[in-house]
């Protein structure tokens, strides 16, 4: 069918690209130790550029099985849009080769029977029970979910892309409760089937997460070194990340304008990186067909990259990074692949001193200014080996002194979702 | 339409499926946005879509946006049904035939695509000025004509329009970078952002984004705060809100378990969740699960009167059901969701309440916020602030967030003002985004403040 949407939108004297998209997801949700919902959802779908006269039309159909008349329609229809849309036409990429990776596809999740998968939920369900025997009072829950997605991309300029991939995706919230409450949780995505030792992991870890909040009180205030565990990482790495995407620098909605500049410690280098074999975020090609790569943002507290895809690169008058995101319903929009935060020599292991494992809130942070008010959710301090829980504490500051007050990071490399960091030490300040 | 229905009863019975539901969905939307004059989008589309539920004890769901999937889509969710043989309970009511629409002024779909551009050009001009480096226009509307049917035998048609409209501007100077931003947006026409005074508002944003150039950080630590309508209202849909909905209670991870009759606040705090409140941006007419929606007052003088529930939390909690099951499409499963949020008003003027603190903040606009439930902790930002001494307004507070313990600042509040406004539209994120609104008057209460001094 794709082959005779290429041919209708050839007769046409306009440019086109179409992202096409077929797949199905399996998920479930274990509440208090149950398997209560389960779902197989099935998605389709075509989306059309057209460049016409200097300006832009897009528009979306559902479904991939259309007749004659129905793609017809959707040319003209889409085609009528760029007549009236005043979204200037900048031209769509050439062709390129894709990168190669390895381990974005597992034919086991792909053809998983869904009762297999049903039965793998009810387990972990069952190993739930098991596990918080005996140790308290606790409330888990949880999710599963599989998903396969094969897509692809064409456009007037030669490209005609084709790939699949999959995920599996596990988390677990535990609450532990009794005079007060305590609450852990643990979250991890992959490309390929993981064996159940995973999902008895993500229990374990949830519930020990869990002991430790129980424990927590509220810390003194504070100011002076602090470690920071990969997920309190990723808050402060995020914010700072709103700064480097093309269209914010674009629109002066970033605190950069170039290149070069010192922006954080020596210590500190990030990349994205769409080219990791088996990585969540990874992908041979963007949405609009240019290669996936490897892209360095900050390299030892130098900015070296903004985030671009096709159109904000033209507009800065750099290349496209090859982070266009998108599926079928949205016109391309620049995001991330995997975010690298690279590992320095330091051993952070043994680290004495305080602690912060996991904050929220990022989102109320200003990143053009930098300053954020977070909350800690988890913290602890660590002194002669022992371990010493806080919580409900605010960790204020901003995002640039913070990254530029790095002391040393890590040598261990840790992975949640797309994100990949070690442990950071830095100055910082909770209230 | 008729065969589907007769296609579902079959495939009950052939899978011996005790309830299910189907929701059909076609959503007609078209989006602008525009930065710094330049149109970046414009989207018309319509999409169709089925979603399936079925319940055996535990919930089967399958869906699909390839209308030739739908009778695969019913079988699908009931195969998954049949496996899944859990012991939970779902309210089963009286079926429900009905026909219902929140009617408007003027269609969006009847006014053409040229004048909502212009529309746009228009608040983009507006937004100019000195010191501002980015201007960002953003309309959205959306007509979503769903019908529902059961196996209960309800059969439900509802049209639920949307409109929204918000603009931001980034100013600079100074060495700094703020920001700023308004939303307009209800379940209306055309008629509700005609109604908007562009020139005043747009005429705000740039004035606060300005000023907030040479705004201090807030101090740190515990202090009295004011928070404006905007502010109480994020304040009680994060620090209470998402406690109350019962999903949470079900499974024991809210702070809120097992308190229903309890006093958790002050006598003089009310909270109400009002689907029905009209043209608001979180209202409906019935729920998706084909319950009506109902007014909700969750805390009645301070005692914990009611939580937010579907039909699951209903039957398994003992409780009425009040039409708080909401999804965000048709691929998505109901969950328990609030609509319009707000604290009733007292009768506290804002003088009065102003004269009560010696030193402490005035917090204005919600900049989002996220809640613990089982901890009970909640975060907030506000788009800015002022410190206040003695009871007087003094020098400009940025970048202020907000945090506390929900249990502790519900029994702070100190006043509650008599100036109630509910209309801050925006969307709720719980794995799936729905729209709500939510408000109140002016409140005093006591909070940390995450601030750099």
């Amino acid at each position: 069918m794709i082959e005779r949407l290429i041919r209708i939108l050839e007769r046409e004297n306009v440019e086109w690209e179409i992202y096409w998209e077929r797949g199905r997801g399996g998920s479930f949700k274990i509440e208090n130790e149950k398997l209560e919902r389960s779902q197989r959802k099935f998605h389709s779908g075509i989306g059309l550029r057209v460049g016409y006269k200097g300006r832009l039309g897009f528009s979306y159909i559902t479904g991939i099985g259309h007749d004659i008349e129905t793609l017809e329609n959707f040319v003209k229809r889409t085609i009528k849009l760029a007549r009236v849309s005043e979204v200037p036409f900048r031209g769509f990429p050439s062709e390129k080769k894709p990168a190669k990776i390895r381990g974005l596809y597992d034919k086991r999740i792909d053809e998983i029977p869904f009762e297999d998968a049903h039965a793998m939920a009810q387990n972990f369900a069952e190993r739930m029970i098991e596990l918080k025997a005996g140790r308290g009072e606790y409330t888990l829950s949880g999710s599963l979910a599989f998903g396969v997605n094969f897509y692809g991309i064409a456009n007037s300029n030669g490209i005609f892309l084709e790939d699949k991939s999959t995920g599996m995706s596990v988390s677990t919230y535990a609450v532990k409760k009794g005079t007060r409450t305590g609450s852990g949780s643990y979250y991890q995505s992959y490309r390929s089937l993981q064996p159940f030792e995973e999902l008895e992991r993500a229990i374990k870890l949830a519930i020990e997460e869990a002991d430790m909040s129980w424990d927590a009180e509220r810390f003194r205030p504070y100011e002076g070194e602090l470690l920071l565990e990969p997920p309190a990482f990723r808050a402060i790495v995020g914010i700072f990340l709103e700064n480097l995407f093309g269209d914010n620098v674009h629109y002066g909605r970033s605190r950069f304008v170039d290149l070069g500049k010192r922006v954080a410690s020596e210590k500190l280098t990030i990349t994205d990186d769409a080219t990791i074999d088996n990585g969540i975020g990874s992908y041979p090609f963007d949405g609009e067909g240019n290669p996936g790569r490897k892209t360095v943002l900050v390299e030892e507290g130098f900015l070296r990259g903004f985030l671009l895809d096709e159109t904000y690169g033209w507009l800065l008058g750099m290349e496209s990074t090859g982070n266009a995101v998108r599926d079928f319903r949205t016109v391309p929009h620049i995001g991330t692949s995997n975010v690298v935060v690279e590992p320095g020599k330091e051993s952070l292991e043994d680290f004495e001193g305080i602690v912060i494992k996991k904050v929220f809130g990022e989102h109320t942070a200003n990143p053009i200014s930098g300053d954020f008010s977070l909350t800690v959710e988890l913290g602890y301090v660590v002194r002669d080996g022992k371990v010493e829980p806080f919580k409900d504490n605010m960790l204020v500051g901003n995002v640039f002194e913070l990254l530029d007050s790095i002391r040393a990071v890590g040598k261990e490399l840790i992975r949640r979702g797309s994100f990949y960091s070690p442990r950071v030490l830095a100055i910082g300040k909770i209230i | 339409m008729e065969r589907l229905m007769r296609k579902a009863e079959e495939l009950a019975r052939r899978y011996g499926i005790s309830y299910y539901e189907i929701r059909i969905t076609k959503v007609t939307a078209s989006h602008l946005t525009m930065q710094n004059s330049q149109l970046e989008e414009l989207a018309l589309n319509t999409e169709i879509g089925i979603g399936v539920r079925a319940f055996n004890g535990a919930w089967g769901f399958s869906s699909a946006n390839d209308m030739s999937r739908a009778e695969r889509a019913i079988e699908t969710a009931m195969k998954i049904a049949k496996l899944s043989k859990g012991d939970s309970r779902i309210y089963l009511g009286d079926p429900v035939k009905d026909r219902a629409e929140i009617k408007v002024k003027q269609s969006f779909l009847d006014v053409d695509i040229e004048d909502k551009l212009s529309l746009v050009k228009e608040v983009d001009s507006l937004l100019k000025g000195d010191s501002i480096s980015n201007r960002s226009v953003s309309y959205g509307d959306g007509l979503k004509e769903q019908l529902y049917f059961n196996s209960l035998g309800s059969e439900i048609e509802t049209v639920v329009p949307r409109i929204r409209l918000s603009f931001s501007v980034t100013a600079k100077g100074n060495g700094e970078m703020q920001q700023y931003w308004r939303s307009f947006g209800g379940a209306a026409g055309w008629e509700l952002v005609e109604g908007v005074d562009l020139t005043h508002w747009t005429a705000f944003v740039r004035r606060k984004a300005i000023s907030l150039l040479s705004a201090k950080s807030p101090p740190s630590g515990e202090f009295d705060v004011i928070m404006d309508p905007e502010l109480t209202g994020v304040f009680i849909h994060e620090a209470l809100g998402h406690a109350a909905e019962a999903d949470a209670i079900k499974t024991g991870e809210s702070i809120l378990t097992g308190r229903l009759g309890e006093r958790i606040a002050v006598e003089e705090l009310t909270v109400v969740d009002d689907p029905t409140l009209p043209g608001k941006f979180g209202s409906y007419i019935y729920d998706d699960e084909g319950i009506r929606a109902k007014r909700v007052e969750i805390i009645k003088n301070g005692v914990l009167l009611n939580y937010l529930n579907d039909r699951e939390t209903a039957a398994v909690l003992g409780l009425e059901p009040n039409g708080h099951g909401r999804a965000q499409g048709y691929s998505y499963q109901p969950l328990v969701r609030m609509s319009n949020t707000y604290v009733e008003p007292r009768d506290w003027s804002f003088e009065e309440m102003l004269s009560e603190v010696k030193r402490g903040l005035y917090m204005i606009g919600d900049k989002g916020g996220e809640v613990d439930t089982a901890n009970g902790t909640f975060t907030f930002g506000a788009k800015e602030g002022y410190i206040i001494e003695n009871g007087e307004i003094k020098e400009q507070v940025r970048d202020v967030a907000l945090s506390g313990k929900i249990l502790d600042v519900l029994k702070n509040i100190r006043a509650i003002g008599s100036d109630l406004v509910v209309e801050f539209p925006g969307y709720c994120g719980k794995g799936q985004w729905v729209p709500v609104d939510d408000g109140g008057p002016h409140v005093l209460t006591r909070a940390v403040v995450g601030g750099l001094r």
